[in-house]
């Protein structure tokens, strides 16, 4: 039995998504972003630090989403998702999960300014223009790696794939992604994919954004 | 094997040359000043796009992030048993704890740019800095819990890698955060600043630092 805490539109649901392109049924437990339920005592008895994902599975409770990509992908190496040790993609696999937390900690950045710092935001301008500045760089890096190929790793899709669920929703509410054209594809290829679209059917609704874009207040 | 690490004293860098002293293996290190355009040069540039540390050459991949590097050496170097392979009863929680010691890396980051790199009191938001200074101090609560049954190390086993990662984490979250409520964690730093290794990784006298106060108060709102 396998249980997902989650928020739609966040962090967990890299793992809700990478539990279908496995076809691993899981159990899930629904919280939201903005009623408070995350502080409440019933989760913080699952996660101290009171975030998502937390998954609980084999009897234990994991909560870090790339530590969560990694154990699933290497306890079902017949499934193929995982580049495992000894792997010739081994590097550039735990490469890419930690730039998705990189491009992550930026977007959450963001959103921690402009959507829950008060209205209007108290952010610092500077602040707000530096991190979508830091954002378009790793947009841009992305961008230059899927000129010449379909998924993140030459050989094809894996779970380092999935580990862009929550960045490629979030990174257009901060940045204009025509610039971007490979990354546009490459989210196009994404929506195509069967297990994505179950993933997003389990997801529910975002409680994130209230407008299209998040432009940098003037000062 | 040939093994190059661009460092910066006090980066996350850091973690990784700890690393490499811990496993006793032969590298070179390349230090370059993180307040200079030294990261912006053109041969930097061309290891690293992002202009950050670390960045590891190793057999001819470059890598560009701590965590990774931590994963794959201690993978490299089976006989040092800083890692905790897969099948080891121990191997989910040393991933979970390798990844943790980003999210306390992350919340440091966000301070260390608003209150060192953003100098100016009209380029950072008060507000924001407060908030992640508490945030960080939740964070760091999950460590305190997993010390407190006594443990010297993250891994009951003893210590690994993911110690260079976490250790790191807390050495500068201690800048922000006071550890007065947090006597496991405080220990475990004091215990991690006695090994050998961590000392060989500690910026030589008269470097330049990124942090020059021992805590940085939120500013007032
Ligand atoms: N490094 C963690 C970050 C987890 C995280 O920060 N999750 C966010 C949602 S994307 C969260 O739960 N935020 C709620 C809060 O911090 O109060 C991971 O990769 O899983
Ligand atoms: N996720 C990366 C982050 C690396 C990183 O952000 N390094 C900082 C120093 S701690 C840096 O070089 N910052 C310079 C900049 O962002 O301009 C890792 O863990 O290695």
């Amino acid at each position: 039995m396998i249980t997902l805490h989650h928020i739609p539109f966040s962090r967990s649901f890299r793992i809700l998504w990478l539990l279908e392109e496995m076809g691993l049924t899981c159990e899930l437990k629904q919280y939201s972003i903005t009623d408070g339920s995350l502080r409440a005592a019933n989760f913080k008895a699952i996660s101290p630090v009171g975030r998502v994902p937390a998954l609980e599975i084999d009897g234990t409770t994991i909560y870090e989403s790339g530590a969560i990509v990694e154990y699933l992908t290497e306890t079902r190496p017949d499934l193929g998702l995982g580049r495992l040790p000894g792997d010739p993609e081994r590097v550039a696999y735990l490469e890419w999960l930690g730039f998705a937390e990189t491009q992550a900690s930026i977007l959450a950045s963001l959103n921690m300014q402009h959507l829950f710092m008060g209205d209007p935001t108290p952010a610092a301008p500077v602040v707000l223009k530096l991190e979508a500045a830091r954002l378009a760089a790793t947009l841009k890096a992305m961008d230059r790696t899927l000129a010449d190929r379909d998924w993140l790793l030459p050989s094809g899709f894996s779970a380092a794939d999935t580990m862009m669920g929550f960045n490629l929703f979030s990174a257009p509410y901060y940045v204009k992604m025509d610039g971007f054209p490979n990354v546009l594809a490459y989210i196009e290829r994404i929506k195509a994919r069967k297990a994505y679209q179950d993933a997003r059917e389990l997801d529910g609704p975002q409680e994130f954004y209230k407008k299209d874009f998040y432009d940098v207040p003037q000062a | 094997m040939k093994i190059t690490l661009h460092h910066a004293h006090e980066a996350r860098s850091m973690r990784v040359l700890w690393l490499l002293e811990e496993l006793g293996i032969a590298y070179d290190l390349k230090v370059h000043n993180f307040f200079d355009k030294s990261l912006r040069s053109p041969e930097y540039l061309a290891l690293n796009p992002a202009a950050r540390v670390p960045a590891l050459e190793i057999d001819g991949e470059v890598m560009c992030e701590s965590g990774a590097m931590i994963e794959y050496l201690c993978e490299l170097f089976p006989d040092k048993a800083l890692g905790r392979p897969a099948g080891d009863p121990e191997r989910m929680a040393w991933l979970d704890w390798l990844h943790y010691a980003e999210t306390i890396g992350q919340h440091c980051a966000n301070l260390t740019q608003a209150h060192i790199v953003l100098y100016e009191a009209h380029m950072r938001s008060p507000t924001q800095m407060s908030l992640e200074a508490r945030r960080l101090h939740k964070v760091l609560g999950r460590l305190e819990l997993q010390l407190a049954d006594g443990r010297d190390y993250v891994m009951a086993s003893g210590f690994s890698g993911v110690d260079c990662a976490v250790g790191y984490g807390v050495d500068i979250a201690r800048r922000f955060v006071r550890f007065d409520e947090m006597p496991m964690a405080a220990a475990y730093a004091a215990r991690l600043a006695a090994r050998a290794a961590y000392r060989a990784a500690q910026p030589p006298e008269n470097a330049t630092l990124i942090y020059r106060k021992d805590f940085y108060e939120v500013p007032n709102v």
